[in-house]
């Protein structure tokens, strides 16, 4: 990344899009803490970056449910972690599997869920532990059309219950962006070339993110990937 | 409505992989007994090993004094000579006093050598599987430990067991401390360096993400890296039980005067090739035992992972 200057306030969802390799995960990582920049600075709430924290949660394209830990388990981990009283997680921990429908699974282990459950056990775990920031990386990659759209409502869902914190969301899909976010930034070539608004009312449905307002968006976003010949 | 269909689907999908689990514990279905049932080739081969050893009894047969390879009827009567290891007691008087060996005597001395050598067994495996994971964990999380002790865990590592066995002799003599840190040694380096790479093979993405959840470095260090790297450990756990047997039989062929390994020992002095080869039968049954014993409750340790 170069010349990267972003703010992000309080309760946006901003959706990052951009070719592989270009930056979009090498800035989540920035973010996230994981690695450090060369140059430059990195403020969540006024404070600096350094490392990993509780305060930016991360949602990984790859699969990070503890296979040992029972799904309950899996979303009290970082309650536990952070030394909330048992009570408290409890409460927590089940009203979060309410929100994604798994309440019938909290003594499963992760591995006889299937992949959609999996991913929903994953996002109720980084927002049952209520960071400041939210960080996804492709969460949904590899899932079919309409369970992408289920787990999109459950993501609202968790959004809007977490109190519309920041989501800072890496996607492939522009389509994807325009169903969830406020703000879509393409990233190329290691730079932010595009910073549009998604000013599409919620809640959204399939009518509206295909719609002309979100064609326009979607044609200034997909333009940065070059003029491709299709066919 | 959503949430419904999706628990239904997955309800068959984990009853299914509940039910077969379950069968593969208890041997309750039909169709595991079937997959159970012992081949016809096995039974075979069973047989042809028992009638080569018969065989060769007979071919070979006496050498000044001794058989080389003793017949089966020869390792059955053996086992009377086992009263000779049985010191006295519970209705048994000890042959060293000039008493007849009767055949609870022998069954005292069987059973009394085994324990011993079985606890033996158990105790340096236990010191062995703590030190050597123990290590291997304490090396790869802290750089210290592992400047420090990287160079010399490996170059125990390189070292010959068996050649290690005069040494040990040397150092603890007879004692019962001797016999513990020799398996435990022969655990230890086997675990060590598998615990090394089993460590290396956790998924970088585990780490970062218990760290982002707020969880301390030694709190993902015992509470993510150590679950995520022992289904590795699996393999490594199982192989080292064999070893210990056989580290165990190895120490106490020095010196110790109970267990069986000093009776093999003492069968190789009287030149008992019949005691000898009761004495390897009695170790593979218990090894066979404490592998299959080790292997459930491993299982079980593990039974979340995919």
């Amino acid at each position: 990344m170069r010349d990267a200057s972003l703010t992000v306030a309080r309760g946006e969802f901003v959706c990052v899009v951009g070719p592989s390799g270009h930056g979009k995960s090498t800035l989540l990582n920035l973010i996230a803490g994981f690695i450090e920049p060369s140059n430059g600075e990195i403020f969540v709430n006024g404070k600096p970056v350094e490392g990993p924290g509780p305060d930016r949660g991360v949602v990984f394209q790859r699969d990070t449910l503890f296979l040992w830990r029972r799904v309950a388990a899996n979303i009290s981990f970082g309650l536990e972690a952070r030394g909330v009283p048992k009570q408290e997680r409890k409460a927590t921990v089940e009203r979060y599997l309410k929100t994604v429908g798994l309440e019938d699974f909290a003594g499963a282990w992760p591995r006889q869920l299937s992949g959609g459950m999996r991913r929903r056990v994953a996002i109720a775990a980084v927002f049952a532990n209520e960071p400041d920031v939210f960080l996804m990386d492709e969460p949904f990659v590899g899932l079919d059309y309409l369970r992408r759209a289920q787990l999109h409502k459950v993501l609202l869902d968790l959004w809007a219950e977490g109190g519309h914190r920041a989501v800072f969301m890496i996607t492939h899909d522009v389509d994807e962006a325009l169903a969830l976010g406020d703000r879509i930034l393409v990233v190329k070539e290691g730079q932010i070339v595009e910073d549009v608004e998604v000013a599409l009312p919620r809640p959204r449905s399939t009518y509206m993110i295909t719609g002309e307002e979100a064609s326009i968006i979607r044609r200034s976003v997909v333009l940065h990937f070059g003029d491709l010949e299709i066919a | 409505m959503r949430s419904q269909n999706h628990g239904n689907g997955s309800n068959t999908r984990s009853s299914e992989r509940g039910s077969s689990r379950n069968d593969a514990q208890d041997g309750g279905s039909a169709a595991t007994r079937r997959v159970r049932r012992i081949h016809p080739l096995a039974v075979l081969s069973f047989l042809a090993i028992i009638a080569a050893w018969q065989a060769s009894s007979v071919i070979l047969g006496e050498t000044v004094g001794y058989k080389r390879v003793p017949g089966i009827e020869d390792v059955v009567r053996s086992f009377i000579e086992y009263a000779g290891y049985w010191q006295g007691g519970l209705g048994a008087e000890s042959t060293r006093t000039g008493a007849e060996p009767t055949n609870w005597g022998a069954t005292l001395g069987l059973g009394h050598n085994t324990l011993v050598t079985m606890l033996r067994t158990i105790a340096g495996y236990t010191i062995g599987v703590v030190t050597g994971i123990g290590l291997g964990f304490l090396i790869a999380w802290s750089k210290t430990a592992r400047g420090l002790l990287t160079f010399p865990a490996h170059l125990a590592r390189m070292m010959p067991l068996l050649a290690m066995i005069p040494l040990f002799a040397l150092w603890f003599g007879d004692s019962q401390f001797g016999v513990l840190t020799f398996i435990a040694f022969a655990v230890g380096i086997l675990l060590f360096a598998i615990t090394i790479n089993a460590i290396g093979n956790v998924p970088l993405h585990y780490w970062q993400y218990a760290r982002s959840l707020g969880a301390s470095p030694l709190r993902t260090y015992a509470r993510v890296v150590f679950p995520a790297a022992f289904p590795q450990l699996r393999g490594g756990l199982l192989l080292a039980v064999a070893f210990s047997w056989s580290a165990a039989l190895a120490a106490e062929f020095l010196g110790q005067q109970v267990g069986l390994g000093h009776v093999l020992q003492s069968a190789l002095y009287y030149a008992s090739t019949d005691v000898v080869a009761l004495t390897g039968l009695v170790v593979i049954v218990f090894a066979a035992a404490t592998y299959l014993a080790a292997n459930k409750t491993l299982a079980w340790l593990t039974r979340w992972a995919e």
